[in-house]
């Protein structure tokens, strides 16, 4: 029976083919060599246009020469002879889009590589798309919470932002990434993230610690392995991008991080000087920049009108030695709507996250904060400022007066309230009672050791006792004289109990 | 001093030679042969070749083919092709070569430049083939 049912199946699904004869363009391999071939004909293909060659592999378009094309493969190479007949598809590039790719691992392709089956989609986006227009974007004003203080109330991320982590290696750039995805859980929010030349194992770690903390449910992971070729990672980040934009066009906010571009950069120069396009500053070639701005450009936030949504973007620059004025990290910098700073020397001196606040900034963040973060973060920026200014002057001598001593003291404070372990992100409201406290000097006389076990008794207390506080800051996002006066008496009754 | 192309060299043998025969013909090829041997091309000769065959293609309108299929053409066939070619590219001759080819298993091919027309059974099976698995 069974045999029978599959011989009428076949027969229907061949009575259903229809082939059509037409003249195809084609041309032929001349040479072939890590990962690039060169091909002779193919006189009608347009610029990144989508080639397919005998074995089934697919190539891209580059380089339009006088009578030859410069062609990347997508995958394996080693296949390809020379001689072998190389189709012209007239297709751009796209990638299969899908609300079934949430929670798996994708390649640079867009398949799946997770083992968990195909997915079954007859959508697809074209990797390369144009921006969207100044007429379709509406102003950053609401924010992304990333549950790490520091960032959230000194640097704030707006929905549509790009902000850039740049940092040394071994400076915790992938755990702010993976921190601001785990924060992520019910705030209906996608999200992607993109592993550019990455080892396997690193991935893997991220992909269980994800799914540990529930956050696979919101999550794609798009992967170019540092095994595979360069091609793929150089299209990985553009495919993560038309993934999200999938998501944006239903409305819907969207988180995407770019691990890293500077292994992004690198490929796209491997394949530049293997197509012969002339090197230029650290032999990069010359459109290295609109390499990243055009990618960084899609992240946005669109208006009702054009349908809504956006995408968050946080590309991530690993430096050499701190050098931030190396060519990729001034590039990326300028494109960017600010920077989180991590510094090598603020993690072993046990400050993590080790942001530097001094040099991290964020250009459109500050008017997507909600108002109390906003009444909070105003003077804890000020306060941190001066405590730097004063450190490195306080060590000359210890005869200080008494506002120095204070301010001191303070910023040690305001230090130690920074610090926050991997994975435990804050949230918002509870940021907002910890650093009021702090800010209007009610930690001033706690030992700095202490600070941590008073932040988490105050929140754990607050939570309890400041009812319509909580209330207004979490639904209403508003900030009034009896919520603070009832936060003034919660802290206050929380501290009698602390000091006993 | 300037590197000339190969494409400019060769149109240039085309435009001094066309219309010439004799003796005028002869001092045409001599000069030719002494140029590309002056500016270090001979080992291009090859290359100047095959672009001055392609500039004479296009100029006197001659198309190239090849045509492949599994048995030898009858005559008639061969005639319709020719017909068919002439017409689509709106040629005034064709330089037809033919090959036999086994694996085709049926049907015919026709190269011309970079464009194939393929109604060979083989790629009809290949493209089935990818029907199939797409389904």
């Amino acid at each position: 029976m069974t045999k029978n049912y599959i011989v009428e199946n076949l027969k229907k699904q061949i009575e259903k083919f229809k082939d059509e004869v037409k003249a195809e363009k084609v041309g032929h391999v001349i040479e072939v060599f890590d990962g690039i071939a060169k091909i002779s004909g193919l006189s009608d293909i347009k610029a990144s246009e989508m080639v397919s060659f005998p074995n089934g592999e697919r190539g891209v378009a580059l380089n339009l020469e006088e009578d030859s094309v410069g062609v990347i493969i997508l995958g394996d190479f080693s296949k390809i002879h020379e001689g072998d007949e190389v189709k012209a598809t007239g297709q751009i590039l796209s990638v299969p889009v899908s609300d079934l790719q949430i929670g798996r691992v994708l390649n640079a392709l867009g398949m799946p590589i997770d083992g968990k089956g195909a997915i079954k989609t007859d959508k697809s986006n074209p990797i390369e798309k144009v921006a969207p227009g100044v007429i379709t974007r509406l102003s950053v004003n609401q924010a992304v919470q990333t549950g790490i203080k520091a960032i959230d109330a000194l640097i704030p991320i707006g929905r549509g932002q790009r902000e850039l982590i740049i940092g040394d290696r071994q400076t915790g750039k992938t755990a702010i990434a993976i921190d601001a995805i785990l924060n992520q859980k019910g705030q209906d929010m996608i999200c992607v993230y993109v592993s550019i030349g990455q080892k396997d194992s690193k991935l893997r770690k991220l992909q269980t610690r994800l799914e540990e903390g529930g956050a696979m449910d919101y999550t794609i992971i798009v992967s170019a392995g540092s095994s595979e070729s360069a091609a793929l990672s150089y299209i990985a980040p553009y495919t993560g991008v038309s993934i999200a934009e999938y998501f944006m066009d239903q409305g819907r906010d969207v988180l995407i991080i770019y691990d890293d571009l500077s292994k992004h950069a690198v490929a796209y120069r491997e394949i530049s000087l293997l197509l012969r396009r002339p090197p230029g500053r650290e032999a990069f070639p010359g459109d290295v920049f609109y390499l990243h701005s055009r990618l960084l450009e899609r992240a946005c936030r669109r208006n009702k009108e054009y349908g809504g949504g956006s995408i968050t973007a946080l590309p991530i620059i690993e430096t050499q030695s701190g050098d931030v004025s190396a060519y990729i990290p001034t590039n990326v910098i300028s494109i960017t709507d600010g920077q989180i700073f991590l510094e090598t020397d603020l993690f072993y001196k046990g400050i993590r996250p080790a942001v530097n606040v001094g040099l991290s900034v964020s250009r459109v963040g500050s008017s997507a904060q909600i108002k109390a973060m906003k009444k909070v973060s105003g003077t804890l920026k000020l306060d941190l400022a001066q405590f730097r200014e004063l450190e490195a002057f306080a060590q000359f001598g210890s005869d200080l007066d008494e506002g120095t001593k204070n301010q001191l003291e303070r910023g040690k404070r305001a230090v130690e309230m920074l610090k926050q372990p991997q994975y435990a992100p804050v949230k918002t409201e509870d940021q907002v009672v910890a650093l009021y406290a702090l800010t209007k000097g009610h930690m001033d006389d706690i030992a700095v050791d202490k600070i941590k076990s008073f932040e988490e008794g105050l929140v754990d207390y607050a939570r309890r006792n400041a009812k319509t506080f909580y209330k207004e800051v979490t639904t209403e996002k508003m900030w009034t004289d009896v919520g603070e006066q009832e936060l003034i008496k919660v802290i206050g009754e929380f501290k009698g109990g602390f000091n006993k | 001093m300037a590197t000339i192309s190969i494409k400019n060299l060769a149109h240039a043998i085309y435009e001094s030679s066309c219309g010439k025969d004799g003796a005028e013909l002869d001092r045409v090829v001599q000069n030719t042969i002494h140029l590309i041997s002056q500016k270090h091309l001979m080992n291009k000769s090859k290359e100047i070749l095959a672009s001055l065959e392609k500039i004479i293609d296009k100029n006197e309108e001659i198309v190239r083919a090849t045509i492949s299929s599994r048995v030898k053409l009858e005559k008639k066939i061969i005639n319709e092709i020719e017909d068919f070619i002439k017409k689509r590219y709106k040629a005034k001759n064709t330089v037809l070569e033919f090959k036999i080819d086994e694996k085709l298993l049926g049907g015919i091919k026709i190269e011309i430049g970079d464009e194939i027309i393929d109604t060979t059974l083989k790629s009809k099976i290949h493209k089935l083939e990818n029907y199939l698995i797409t389904q």
